[in-house]
């Protein structure tokens, strides 16, 4: 089968980051160039290999900016890479787009590219009103929001399978543990217990304002190329042991948490099924966590606990600091920085180089150094999935 | 109470003309008898464009709900809070709709509901009407 083919070919060379969290006065465009450049720079290749750019999902601009667009951030890094390529909604295709260019030989390096300006630009993410007029059947019901929609999910899994607040507080205090174990994370410094989860307002009930990632401005870019090349430059990277990748093309509410084709179940069974690991093999998970119950589906979607053992597995100790399935080690989006896919990838790419200070696992009492880390890409609402199994490589 | 208009086109306006009517109306392909929603061209099972309108009965399941408390947008900072429901017509049709005048407290998952429907000046909608939870 083609996949296993593919195992163990591909990996990630770079990782850029840029200043993150409240950064006024910044274009959108900027953060992408500003975190390509580094990435180019952890890698250690020139602007002129890159032969694939793909920039993450369009958004309308905000605070004066022009619109950013893959050819946007091509010009402004002056390079003309043979393709370049941006989301229009939250499709999740740079993986297997990536790695096909990469497999053929079309590429040599691929880089994929985040960046906004969300914090500073009071970005909303409301897409069912367009200058107060609805764009779908959803806004005569006062639907408008992401939040909503997972709220919906989570609802459910709670009716049925008896999670909720309870639960997520856990994750929402896991994270901002690690988050205060690394100094760039937005809420570094900023300690949260029981009191201060349940005392954050209600938003879209069942979901809280610390259910949900806040907002942040900054960028951040990955290199991807080939385990050969990765060979010839001379420092650490991460391996693709494994990849999956599906979509759940419907509407979100047309989702079902007990799909058994879930966009999350279908590309993890891929990608472990490539990697030829179990769930016992895995070291860390670095999970999309757009809201804490998304943390809740997606390792529920791999297959680490069944639904109804959501409340033993999802607890503190376990998944935070010093625990066996330690998870969003950067802190996460919800505590970190909001990147979308690129705020776990990278993280699972600095713990398995070892670049994590503080929290660096193996450092960590309590932790073991990680081999193999799990990782999530997730769009729309559970509607684009990838599911990576990154090995440390040497 | 009323929210914004829908956005009405060519593929689901006979929807909207059967709230106005008080009716669930949707799409049966007219090949392979699945009901489908959203309103398309043709049908995703088998891809036949053979279609005929169908109506389906004003009850269903709740499968889910959200109680809105704060707004999305300026004009809904007097309506929150408001509850958001998904209900599961028959024929594996989900809907979107809302409920209003209910005990949130008492709502659950899976419970029964009835449909009825909000006429506002231009087009009326469908909401549901909380029955008790399934035992
Ligand atoms: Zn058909």
């Amino acid at each position: 089968m083609i996949l296993d083919q593919l195992k163990n070919q591909f990996a990630i060379v770079g990782v850029g980051y840029t200043p993150q969290g409240k950064i006024p006065n910044r274009t959108a465009v900027s953060f992408h160039i500003q975190a390509v450049k580094a990435a180019l720079e952890d890698a250690g290749i020139n602007k002129s290999e890159i032969d694939a750019l793909y920039v993450y999902r369009h958004f309308d601009p905000i605070s004066g900016d022009y619109d950013t667009t893959a050819f946007t951030v091509a010009e402004q890094l002056g390079v003309r890479p043979s393709v370049i390529g941006q989301e229009t909604y939250c499709t999740r295709g740079w993986l297997y787009n990536g790695i096909g260019l990469l497999a053929s030989g079309l590429a040599r390096y691929v880089v994929i590219s985040y960046g906004d300006n969300a914090r500073s630009g009071r970005r909303s993410f409301v897409k069912e009103l367009a200058g107060g007029k609805a764009t779908d059947d959803l806004a005569a019901f006062g639907d408008l929001s992401t939040m909503a929609k997972y709220s919906m999910q989570a609802r459910h899994a709670m009716d049925t399978y008896g999670t909720g607040p309870d639960v997520w507080k856990e994750i929402a205090i896991a994270e901002r543990q690690w988050a205060c174990l690394n100094p760039i994370a937005g809420m570094y410094g900023k300690p949260l217990d029981d009191e201060g989860y349940f005392s954050a307002s209600m938003v879209a009930e069942p979901l809280r304002l610390l259910d949900a990632t806040p907002n942040s401005d900054g960028g951040r870019a990955i290199v991807l190329t080939t385990v050969e090349r990765a060979k010839s430059l001379g420092h650490p990277y991460a391996v693709i042991r494994g990849f999956g990748s599906a979509n759940q093309p419907v509407l979100p509410l047309k989702i079902c948490v007990d799909d058994p084709n879930a966009a999350a179940k279908v590309a993890s069974a891929k990608a472990f099924s490539m990697a030829g690991i179990t769930h016992a093999d895995v070291d860390a998970c670095e999970l999309y966590d757009c809201f804490t119950y998304t943390v809740e589906a997606t390792l529920r979607d791999y297959g680490f606990f069944r639904p109804e053992e959501c409340r033993d597995f999802l607890r503190r100790e376990h998944i935070g600091p010093g625990g066996s399935l330690p998870v969003n080690t950067s802190g996460g989006m919800l505590s970190e920085a909001y990147f979308m896919g690129m705020t776990p990838i990278s993280e699972a790419v600095m713990q398995l180089t070892g670049r994590c200070g503080d929290r660096q696992l193996g450092k960590l009492p309590g932790t073991k150094t990680p081999s193999i880390i799990v990782c999530s890409d997730n769009g729309a609402v559970f509607q684009s999935h990838i599911c990576l199994v990154l090995e440390r490589g040497e | 109470m009323d929210f914004f208009e829908p956005r009405i086109n060519a593929d689901n306006a006979p929807f909207w003309e059967g709230c106005k009517a008080h009716e669930l109306r949707f799409q049966r392909c007219k090949r392979c008898g699945k009901v489908r929603w959203p309103a398309a061209y043709l049908c995703p099972e088998c891809l036949s464009e053979d279609t005929e309108w169908v109506t389906l009965p004003n009850r269903g399941t709740l499968y889910s709900y959200v109680v809105m408390q704060k707004p999305f947008h300026p004009s809904l900072a007097e309506k929150v809070p408001y509850v958001i429901a998904e209900v599961d017509l028959a024929e594996g049709v989900r809907i979107t709709t809302n409920m209003f005048d209910c005990d949130v407290s008492a709502l659950k998952c899976g419970g029964e509901v009835a449909i009825d429907f909000l006429d506002s000046e231009t087009y009326s909608r469908p909401i549901a009407i909380w029955k008790g939870a399934s035992e």
